[in-house]
Formats: C-alpha cells, structure tokens, sequence
C-alpha cells in the first residue's frame, strides 16, 4: 500500500472561543453571520472554519432566527 | 415577568404617523399589568432579503420589553390581524426579570446605542461600499 499523502492541516480554532473580542453569536448582527453562510445562504458547516460544537450551534440558532425575520435569505443572492 | 424582544416589519408604504400609532398600540398592550419597556429602536427602511406580502421593503421595529405571557400573545394576536404588519418574531431571552436588571439593561442599550451611533458617524463614507461585504469573508485561516 502506497503511503497515504500527508495532507498538511492547521490547527483550527473555534473563533468565538480564540477571540474574547468577538462579540457573543447575535441573529440581528447580519454583517458578522454573513461570513459563515455561502453565497446561495447556505450554512457553512464547522469543518470548514472549525467552530467548536456549541458556537456553532448557536451559529446555526442565529442564522435560522435571522431568516425568519427576513435579514438572511433562505436561498440565493438576488435579492439582499 | 420574562424578559423578551420583537421585531416586527411594517409596510413601507406606510407614512409616519400610521408607524407611530401602530407602535404606540404595541407598547400598551406590552405595558398593561406591569410590563415594560427596556428599548425601543426604529431600524427603519431596509431591504428584505426574500419578498414578504410580495414587498421587498420593509420598515423594521425592534423592541426590547419585560412582561407577562398573557400580553405577549394579544400583541401577536394584534399583528396577525393588523394588515400593516408584514411580519413579527419574538424571542424570549430570559425566563424572568426583576426591576434591578431591568435597569441595568436599559443602561446597556444606552451604551449600545452611543456606540452605533458613533461607528455611523465614522463610516459614514464607507457606507455606499456595503454591498460588497458578501464577498469579503475574513477567515482567521489566513495566518499560519
């Protein structure tokens, strides 16, 4: 067997948890949870930026509260 | 007393006073018995980002409030009936409140509010540029 590829990887850390800065996970900061949906509104899931389990839940909490009151769309970028 | 906040979407077409009543409306029901209000923010016209009642518009209210259960669902009872209001979401952010942190929260909102206000001032020119915030996504991958 060939040996596998060594895929070079960072540590990636949650960025709620590594910034105290950071403000608390907010459903009517639009401009913050834009960056953690794609362009079609979808949700980006936490492998991707490394969001711990529980910021990313709360992530997800906010994105879908955000969509009901029509900040985020549920589907696509032709209208913002 | 729970400790809840709403946003509720009026009509674009609807001029000034016809928003003051409704929101005049809306803090009765939410101060009868002994409820009150913590803050009370107009954001305005803003884009929708889907169409609602086939408007891409909509006046956005934010109200932050201390009350009881009862009130909460004659106000959304109200916006249900009321052919202004486009639509309402409330969030419950404490099972209960007492007079103490009620303050203590009128005071955040004020400081929140100082703080807008000063960021607007700032970027007040960068303002025309906010459509191109959907393509920057500031990852912290960037350094390693």
């Amino acid at each position: 067997m060939r040996p596998q590829k060594k895929v070079f990887q960072r540590q990636k850390v949650c960025r709620f948890c590594s910034d105290p800065e950071q403000p608390k996970v907010d459903y009517k900061d639009v401009k913050a949870l834009r960056n953690f949906v794609t362009e079609r509104g979808k949700i980006i899931p936490r492998r991707i930026y490394g969001t711990c389990a529980t910021h990313q839940r709360q992530l997800c909490e906010a994105i879908k509260r955000a969509r009901q009151i029509a900040l985020l769309p549920y589907s696509g970028t032709n209208q913002r | 007393m729970r400790r809840y906040e709403t946003i509720y979407i009026l009509r674009p077409t609807l001029s000034e006073d016809e928003i003051n009543t409704i929101i005049k409306n809306t803090n009765t029901i939410i101060c009868t018995g002994n409820g009150q209000i913590i803050s009370l923010d107009k954001w305005g016209l803003r884009k929708l980002a889907y169409l609602i009642k086939k408007e891409s518009q909509g006046f956005y209210i934010y109200c932050d409030f201390a009350t009881d259960t009862a009130n909460v669902a004659e106000m959304e009872r109200k916006f249900r009936i009321d052919d202004a209001v486009m639509k309402y979401m409330t969030v419950k952010l404490a099972d209960a409140i007492t007079e103490e942190e009620i303050e203590t929260a009128r005071g955040e909102h004020e400081i929140a509010k100082a703080k807008a206000a000063e960021a607007a001032a700032s970027d007040e020119t960068s303002d025309d540029t906010n459509e191109e915030t959907d393509s920057e996504t500031v990852d912290a991958d960037e350094n390693d």
